[in-house]
């Protein structure tokens, strides 16, 4: 077990440092001239290029990439070309509402989503079970910024029951937080209620037909405690598989809410980044996206070994 | 794929037998139909639709009316015209992402499949580009070289490869140990023939599958990246990029946001069905687990 | 309050008006315990060195926590502001400036000649009009603690002018040790000697910037006039916003989260103003200036011919049109120099006038003449600024529509600003272009380009001019022309002059002007000024609400 975790983590080095070259090289190799964008308007040429020297932009690539990869390794993702501020800094300012967005998300998604697979699997065939798959189906097929204007138009412009938009800090009080959450994870939520509620019914369809639960239900095992207690469990190993996979999907889902709510998380940030061309912010928050997505992926396969004992490494 | 659908000599009556077919397989029928119908569309589009592009700004922001069936966005363009011929954009970046990605996945698959020396590096490498979410690679991509429409499929394509790539990966790998493609090598049959005759075809059926739910992604990712302005030019009527330029009007002018969202929504919808039902054909085994 | 917020959202979120005031409540109920503003400006302040940058919300902040040698009041004369006491000499070469008494830095050290100078030295080797001046500058220095002179080889009329200046780079006076930094490398330290502080360690770039009242400030005696006089602060603190999408500035505005929010799209005004509380007010009488660069070194527009058909497809009224919306606040202008300003003459611009059809006959009857053979024309296509958005497609279909071949290379504004640097030719296959450029659309205030001079973009000088590199001899001659009259009058006529020479060689193309207004609560904040260009002035202003 610990020798499979040491593994694993070693694996990510070579996977962390894919991302890295690659995220290099896409920005560096490609026309783009963050020292154009700062200097602004009304500059002339000569302005241009002599903030470009000063940000070391007209060093040969292999230097620039040296120094990048020596100042990643020691923790330090740089400092934003424009703001001067230190890229971690800038991250952790932005870092709770894209938390918050994310965890009240899979919190809606997976209380949504369990209970609608479970309900389709217990009444697997009937109109129940359909009208449950078909909304699946849907929440796939309808584009998140889609949802979102229509749940804003309803619920924000027509009823005006929430804010349109924006975030308010935790620390201002949960129910003013959460007033402002609630659209964007719904919005969020959707297509993920519909991944995981289809990885539910199918795992509970599997779980239902072993021979236990037969037992347990001859036995007369209440069927609310016999699918809670017995079928859900079993079922828990791909429904959190799916919900690992899906991390990957929420990461780009979050990127879009944020812009539809304007929520100032690291999405916009990375996103104003990459049209001022600020590279360090591209290239930080990059590697730290990618370093969660390894990260519990690596959580889900250990998560495996605790949930099913079957499993062994 | 075979039991269905080539029908032919058997007994039973011709009108019987589409009746069995949609009976079995609504998802198939429901999703083909409306498939059909939006790829109708986007080809006569010219017949159906006015003029997608010229624009007259004192007629901007009308509501619908009998000249504009859904009215007109905020340069005083036709958006039914552009609706109409946002479903070939949306088509056509399904379709080329789905090429794209399952030949580069298919290629790199067989190859990290069956040749073990190049296994671990080729999977670190797809594991690498899968860690980088994929619409910041898309955004980056795409600003950096210039939105167009080849920019974009490319930007879209690049994510997807690694998902392909570890598809076809795990059918070799299932597929290689059988005993007739061992007896295959031990005849010392060339490396490339037995990839061809006897590993290919089983990856067939997964891809089929996993094409269709690549083309629903795709279609999704390119209206994402447009809203998001870093998509196909905004000249171009593509649904996300309608979206994107009116986001302002929701209150005002809600029907050029709402129009091109419900079209959205229904091919990824008509992809999903038609993948769901293709993957309950053809892939059995996949199905029940789903 | 807390527990009855929660209690409601609990109960189901009952009638839609209270549940919406609950949402909104706390932010402004503690706004209004505290004498502050909070403020959506136009764009989100990256950059805090106003010289580095010629970004206009860097000169924003510039003008909240620095001050000028002299400023622009109400009707654009320039006016003393840190200088008390300014002398010219008989020859008309040398000019003496005395800082008023009483200036200080938020540090609490006094401002010095040398502090000027220093800070007058990195503006110039950034800033156009600086440069121009400096051709004749022989000598700045400083004679004691307060006194500094500026010794020019020629009587030059546009020395307050340049230091007054509100086309970016503003000349802000700095801090000594710190205006020595490179010009070419941001200040990393912010000490103001302006009305208001900058509060560093509040700064989140992206969300929200924040000032606080400077205590050492001393404003002059007279009233505020534009963004000269005397700034007197009765606010707290004044919070910046930043908010990208409109619609939600505006929700923000009408549900009172903020109490101004500087340029609204013009289509949404409509219902801002049905808001109760929500002034909508011009606050710049020159607005902004629209114009689209055209790339002289290539064909087709090396031929002044093809650049005139340019000149009379482009429809101002079709840009405005689609990109402002409300005629009540646009105009079509026929001045290279801001119509409504002292320098805004017409001369030249009559076919303006003609009616489009006419227009558009004339134009391709040049392009037959100038040899016009359907070669592409990239025209640069910014998507994520709706207004340059809009530009680029107008401009395209006004030049589809005389015969010319467009293609639009969109990407973002950072993808136009490299790219537009590029000096080589566009290269096209198929629909994709790369290399350089044949048009692009940008815009600036209307005080800036209503200086022949302060506006790098009006010079002529070929490689050496702005983007589109324009070369012309006669423009050059009446710049300098310009720059040395004597009075209002005789630049009024050299300004004709210059005018229609622009139109006849097509320096660039107008695309009309217009002024957007701003939304703030009248109910909340008084004393709000206009201003000609770098606002709004964060003095004077009063919370009432």
């Amino acid at each position: 077990m610990m020798a499979y975790i040491v593994r694993r983590l070693l694996a990510t080095i070579p996977v962390m440092a894919i991302v890295g070259i690659f995220v290099f090289m896409l920005l560096h190799l490609s026309p783009g001239d963050p020292a154009a964008i700062i200097a602004g308007d009304n500059a002339t040429e000569a302005n241009v290029a002599a903030i470009r020297a000063r940000l070391g932009l007209d060093r040969p690539l292999y230097e620039q990439f040296v120094s990048w990869v020596w100042q990643t390794v020691r923790g330090d993702l740089g400092v934003s070309m424009f703001s001067n501020l230190p890229v971690t800094t800038l991250v952790m300012q932005r870092a709770e509402p894209t938390i918050a967005l994310a965890l009240t998300t899979l919190f809606v998604a997976i209380t949504i989503a369990v209970t609608l697979g479970v309900l389709a699997a217990w009444r697997a065939g009937t109109l129940v079970d359909r009208v449950v798959m078909g909304f699946a189906v849907m929440g796939f097929s309808v584009p998140v910024f889609v949802v979102g204007y229509m749940l804003v138009y309803v619920f924000a412009i027509q009823l005006r029951w929430v804010p349109v938009q924006g975030y308010q800090s935790i620390f201002d009080g949960i129910g003013p937080w959460l007033h402002r959450l609630i659209l964007p994870s719904v919005a969020l939520g959707l297509a993920y209620v519909a991944l995981i509620a289809r990885i539910t019914r199918a795992s509970m369809l599997e779980v239902l037909a072993e021979d236990y639960i037969r037992t347990a239900n001859a036995k007369g095992v209440g069927t609310g405690r016999m699918l809670l207690r017995h079928a859900l469990k079993n079922a828990a190993v791909p429904i959190v598989t799916v919900i690992g996979i899906g991390v990957a999907l929420l990461i780009s889902g979050v990127v879009i809410t944020e812009s539809v709510f304007n929520l100032p998380g690291v999405g916009r940030l990375v996103v104003d980044a990459i049209a001022r061309r600020d590279y360090p912010i591209i290239q930080g928050v990059m590697i730290l996206f990618a370093g969660v997505y390894v990260l519990v992926n690596l959580t889900v396969d250990i998560a495996y070994t605790f949930l099913d004992p079957r499993i062994r490494y | 794929m075979a039991t269905a659908i080539s029908t032919g000599d058997n007994a039973t009556p011709r009108r019987g037998k589409i009746a069995d077919f949609v009976r079995r397989n609504p998802t198939i029928v429901v999703g083909g139909t409306l498939m059909s119908l939006i790829a109708l569309a986007a080809l006569f589009a010219p017949l159906i639709a006015g003029d997608p592009l010229s624009f007259q700004p004192i007629n901007r922001l009308k509501g619908p009316s009998a000249e504009f069936l859904l009215g007109t966005d905020s340069l005083g363009r036709d958006v039914f015209a552009r609706m109409v011929y946002g479903a070939r954009i949306s088509l056509l970046v399904g379709l080329s992402v789905a090429a794209i990605s399952i030949v580069a996945g298919l290629f790199v698959g067989l190859t990290a499949g069956y040749f073990p020396r190049l296994d671990t590096f080729v999977m670190r490498l797809m594991d690498g580009i899968m860690a980088i979410p994929a619409i910041l690679l898309a955004i980056a991509l795409v600003s950096l070289m210039g939105a167009s429409v080849r920019v974009v499929i490319i930007a879209i394509s690049i994510p997807e490869i690694p998902r392909v790539t570890r598809l076809v990966r795990s059918v070799v790998l299932s597929v290689r140990e059988l005993p007739y493609v061992d007896a295959a090598r031990s005849n010392g049959t060339r490396a490339f023939k037995i990839l061809r005759r006897h590993i290919l075809p089983s990856t067939i059926p997964p891809l089929i599958v996993q094409a269709t739910y690549v083309s629903a992604s795709a279609i999704l990712t390119e209206a994402g990246l447009s809203f998001l302005g870093a998509g196909t030019p905004p000249e171009f009527p593509t649904w996300g990029n309608m979206i994107a330029q009116s986001r302002l009007y929701l209150s005002i002018a809600p029907w050029t946001i709402f129009a091109p969202g419900i079209c959205l929504a229904l091919v990824v919808l008509a992809v999903n069905l038609l993948g769901d039902g293709l993957r309950d054909h053809l892939d059995p085994r996949l199905a029940r687990r789903m | 309050m807390k527990t009855t917020r929660r209690n409601l959202l609990k109960g189901g979120l009952a009638a839609a008006t209270t549940a919406t005031m609950v949402g909104y409540g706390p932010k402004s109920a503690r706004a209004q315990r505290r004498n502050e503003a909070r403020y959506v400006p136009h764009a989100d302040l990256r950059v805090l060195d106003p010289i580095w940058t010629t970004a206009n919300i860097s000169a924003y902040h510039g003008a909240m926590i620095y001050d000028t040698l002299f400023g622009i009041d109400a009707n654009l004369n320039p006016q003393p502001q840190m200088v008390g006491q300014y002398n010219l000499s008989d020859d008309r070469k040398t000019h003496t400036f005395v800082l008023r008494d009483g200036l200080r830095w938020d540090d609490n050290t006094p401002v010095t000649s040398a502090d000027c100078v220093a800070s007058m030295l990195r503006w110039k080797a950034r800033d156009g009009a600086g440069q121009h001046m400096w051709q004749r500058v022989t000598d700045l220095s400083a004679v004691d603690e307060k006194t500094f002179k500026l010794v020019l080889r020629e009587p030059y009329g546009l020395v307050l002018e340049a230091l007054a200046k509100t086309s970016t780079p503003l000349c802000y006076i700095m801090k000594k040790e710190i205006a020595e930094t490179d010009p070419n490398t941001q200040i990393t330290r912010h000490i103001g000697c302006g009305p208001f502080k900058f509060v560093e360690s509040e700064y989140r770039p992206g969300t929200r910037v924040v000032y606080e009242k400077n205590p050492n400030y001393v404003p002059r005696s007279e009233p505020a006039s534009g963004i000269a006089g005397g700034k007197r602060v009765h606010l707290d603190r004044v919070i910046w916003d930043i908010m990208p999408d409109a619609q939600t500035a505006a929700s923000a505005l009408m549900a009172g989260e903020v109490e101004f929010y500087e340029v609204p799209p013009i289509d949404i005004v409509p219902a801002l103003q049905a808001a109760p509380g929500v002034k909508i007010e011009v606050l710049s009488a020159l607005g902004n200036v629209g114009y689209c660069r055209l790339n002289h070194l290539h064909p087709p527009f090396n031929n002044v011919l093809i650049r005139r058909a340019a000149q009379l497809a482009v429809n101002q009224e079709d840009f405005l049109r689609a990109a402002i919306g409300n005629p009540q606040y646009y105009r079509v202008c026929g001045s290279h120099f801001t119509c409504g300003s002292p320098m805004g003459v017409e001369d030249g611009s009559e076919m303006l006038n003609q009616p489009m059809p006419a227009r558009q006959a004339r134009a391709r009857e040049l392009l037959r003449e100038g040899g016009y053979n359907n070669m592409p024309v990239v025209v640069l296509h910014a998507t994520d600024i709706p207004v340059m958005n809009q530009a680029a497609q107008v401009i395209a279909q006004n030049l589809r529509q005389i015969g010319m071949n467009v293609i639009l290379a969109s990407s973002d504004w950072g993808g136009v600003v490299t790219r537009r640097s590029v000096k080589d030719p566009p290269v096209v296959s198929g629909n994709s272009t790369t290399g350089g450029w044949n048009i692009f659309f940008t815009w600036g205030g209307g005080n800036s380009t209503a200086s022949p001079i302060n506006l790098f973009a009006h010079a002529a000088t070929g490689q050496n001019a702005w983007f589109g590199w324009p070369e012309n001899a006669l423009n050059e001659q009446l710049r300098n022309e310009w720059a040395a009259a004597p009075d209002l009058a005789t630049r009024r006529a050299v300004a004709q002059r210059l005018n229609r020479n622009m139109f006849e060689y097509v320096h660039d193309i107008k695309t009309g002007q217009w002024f957007g207004p701003a939304a703030y609560r009248s109910d909340r904040l008084r004393g709000v000024l206009p201003v000609p260009e770098i606002g709004p002035p964060w003095w004077n202003i009063e919370r009432i609400g």
